[in-house]
């Protein structure tokens, strides 16, 4: 079973609930944990697991040969990126920070002086510990997209009992990648104004990809829950655990260890009621 | 104008609390300031600053993403859109075989309708945000945006929403840009960073926290833009607090100012008002930081 823990809202804790959860489904069942927050993944910090590299993720790149270059500027006008520039009578400037490998530039080059080369956009990692398997992916920094990476990490994956799958902050396209396919959701807010505001965005957004859902309410006792509490029964969502804010939680955290507790307990306990 | 760009990485180390009392300061100081959400799909700066619906200007929809389209009466059943998208974006119907464009995944590149040989595909504007701005109460206007959910193109809608801003902005000759980022530092990051003259980077002393600092460090210094970092809840970990300091030391990075966990932050969340309104302590703290930026 697939499940995915998001939020919307950066730091409500969706690392913290994922890693607890794999880590208390893994003292009875076969689970991985996919950190999809390629952009800055943290599982194995939070575990103090050891990752080692598992698998490169390579998007094709086009390469100019300028020997064959006729200048007529068709790649510039076809890329919707612009990627390519081109000034007439001059040769074609690619920035390949813009490039997404669409291909389109090398099908429409009447002189064949694009060809097809390839570059590294990110790289799958695999560390044990806990019980539990981590995958985590990682885009390289000032590469455009996530969501090629957290596509190749969610091929890479084994099939398991559970697969959790950690999401990043937001509701873009590599939340999008992230969360296709999973059995369920965990959206994991906190009772303030953001959180609220944001939680609606992700169930609106769990809504539109036909994943259902549940809430966690996670530091509860940080204010009022009720309008956490209205968002969750307007979109059909459950309140499936509130965990209080507790000092002994964020001192697991930053000691790279997962946390534990009755919130966790409950939440890794209906998910096994739903894979039965 | 000086535009200041605000991001941290990890998610909820306090940008957007940031900010919103930065925009106090720099707002008291006077010379013009407009302040910008680029967190576009969860964007709450103008909630903090209490602004709702009626708060707006201008508020409209954008088209700022594109996807294949497809006519299946010219379709010739060939396959050919199939084979050459790199996105894997095109499925294919063996019973009528026809394609179909699953559109989370088309990113609208358009290769599918140069090899189509009847040109049955074609690439269309989706409409995938609102953008709009409006006047806070402190006198300063806000831009921002809000993704409409399942669109993509996140980056493009972070664009828009700054040339809005920047239009605003040059009408009314402010001084001083305040760009609040997205968590993350891809394509909406870059989005916001992108032609900023300075870049602020919110951490807190926790190891994911430091590590996602480094990332944005990274990614501000890809783009040569000037950095500097503040460091949030500092007292949560004062030794871990040292090691920020120290990373941030080796990589030529100035630790700004080091803010205290302060539940004033929370309770002005709850209240919808920027902190630096309800504390003298942190109004001061953030004109310290605004004179080190401005």
């Amino acid at each position: 079973m697939r499940i995915a823990v998001t939020g919307g809202k950066g730091g409500t804790g969706k690392s913290t609930v994922a890693t607890a959860l794999a880590v208390e489904l893994g003292k009875r069942h076969e689970v991985v944990l996919a950190d999809a927050d390629v952009e800055c993944p943290d599982d194995h910090l939070i575990l103090s697991i050891e990752r080692k590299g598992f698998a490169d993720v390579k998007l094709p790149l086009p390469a100019f040969d300028f020997e064959k270059c006729i200048k007529c500027g068709k790649c510039a006008s076809t890329c919707r990126y612009n990627a390519i520039v081109q000034v007439k009578g001059k040769y074609p400037i690619f920035d390949p920070g813009l490039c997404n490998g669409c291909g389109a530039c090398m099908l429409v080059c009447p002189a064949g002086a694009i060809s097809r080369g390839q570059r590294k956009v990110g790289e799958i990692f695999r560390g044990e510990g806990h019980g539990i398997s981590l995958f985590s992916g990682e885009m390289e920094v000032g590469y455009e997209e996530a969501s090629p990476v957290v596509n190749a990490l969610k091929e890479k994956i084994p099939k398991s009992e559970f697969e959790i799958i950690d999401t990043a902050a937001g509701t873009h396209c590599n939340v999008i990648s992230a969360l296709r396919g999973c059995d369920y959701a965990v959206a994991v807010t906190e009772p303030t104004p953001f959180g609220a505001h944001d939680l609606e965005l992700i169930l609106r957004l769990a809504a539109v990809l036909g994943v259902p859902a549940g809430v966690v309410v996670n530091r509860s006792d940080l204010g009022e829950t009720g309008e956490v509490n209205k968002i969750a029964e307007k979109h059909g969502a459950e309140v499936i655990a509130e965990i209080p804010y507790s000092k002994e939680m964020l001192e697991s955290y930053s000691r790279g260890e997962p946390v534990a507790g009755k919130g966790i307990l409950g939440i890794a306990e209906m998910l096994e009621a739903m894979l039965k | 104008m000086k535009r200041i760009v605000v991001l941290s990485g990890k998610g909820g180390t306090g940008k957007t609390s940031i900010v919103a009392s930065l925009a106090l300061a720099a707002a008291a100081e006077g010379g013009g300031l407009a302040a910008v959400d680029c967190d576009v799909d969860a964007p709450n700066l103008a909630l903090l600053f209490g602004m709702g619906e009626g708060d707006f200007e201008e508020w409209k929809g954008i088209k700022a993403s594109e996807k294949a389209a497809f006519d299946s009466e010219k379709c010739v059943h060939c396959g050919k859109c199939r084979e050459i998208c790199e996105f894997s974006a095109i499925e294919w119907d063996e019973g009528r075989r026809m394609p179909g464009i699953d559109r989370f995944l088309c990113e609208g590149c358009g290769a599918c309708g140069i090899v189509c040989p009847p040109g049955a595909i074609s690439i269309e504007k989706v409409e995938n945000a609102s953008i709009g701005w409006g006047r806070s109460k402190y006198g300063f206007p806000v831009a921002t945006g809000q993704l409409k959910m399942g669109e993509s193109s996140s980056g493009n809608v972070v664009a828009e929403v700054r040339k809005m801003a920047d239009a605003v902005a040059g009408k009314e000759g402010a001084g001083h840009m305040l760009i609040d980022a997205a968590a993350g530092i891809s394509c909406p990051v870059i989005a916001s960073v992108t032609g900023t003259d300075y870049g602020l980077v919110v951490t807190e002393p926790t190891p994911p926290a430091l590590r996602d600092a480094g990332r944005a460090i990274s990614l501000l210094g890809h783009f040569g833009v000037p950095t500097g970092m503040v460091l949030n809840k500092w007292d949560l970990n004062p030794d871990f607090s040292e090691k920020v300091s120290e990373f941030a030391e080796r990589n030529g990075v100035p630790v700004l100012s080091r803010i205290p966990y302060d539940k004033t932050f929370t309770k002005a969340v709850a209240k919808l008002v920027p902190a630096a309104e309800l504390s003298s302590e942190l109004k001061g703290m953030f004109s310290g930081i605004w004179e080190k930026i401005r």
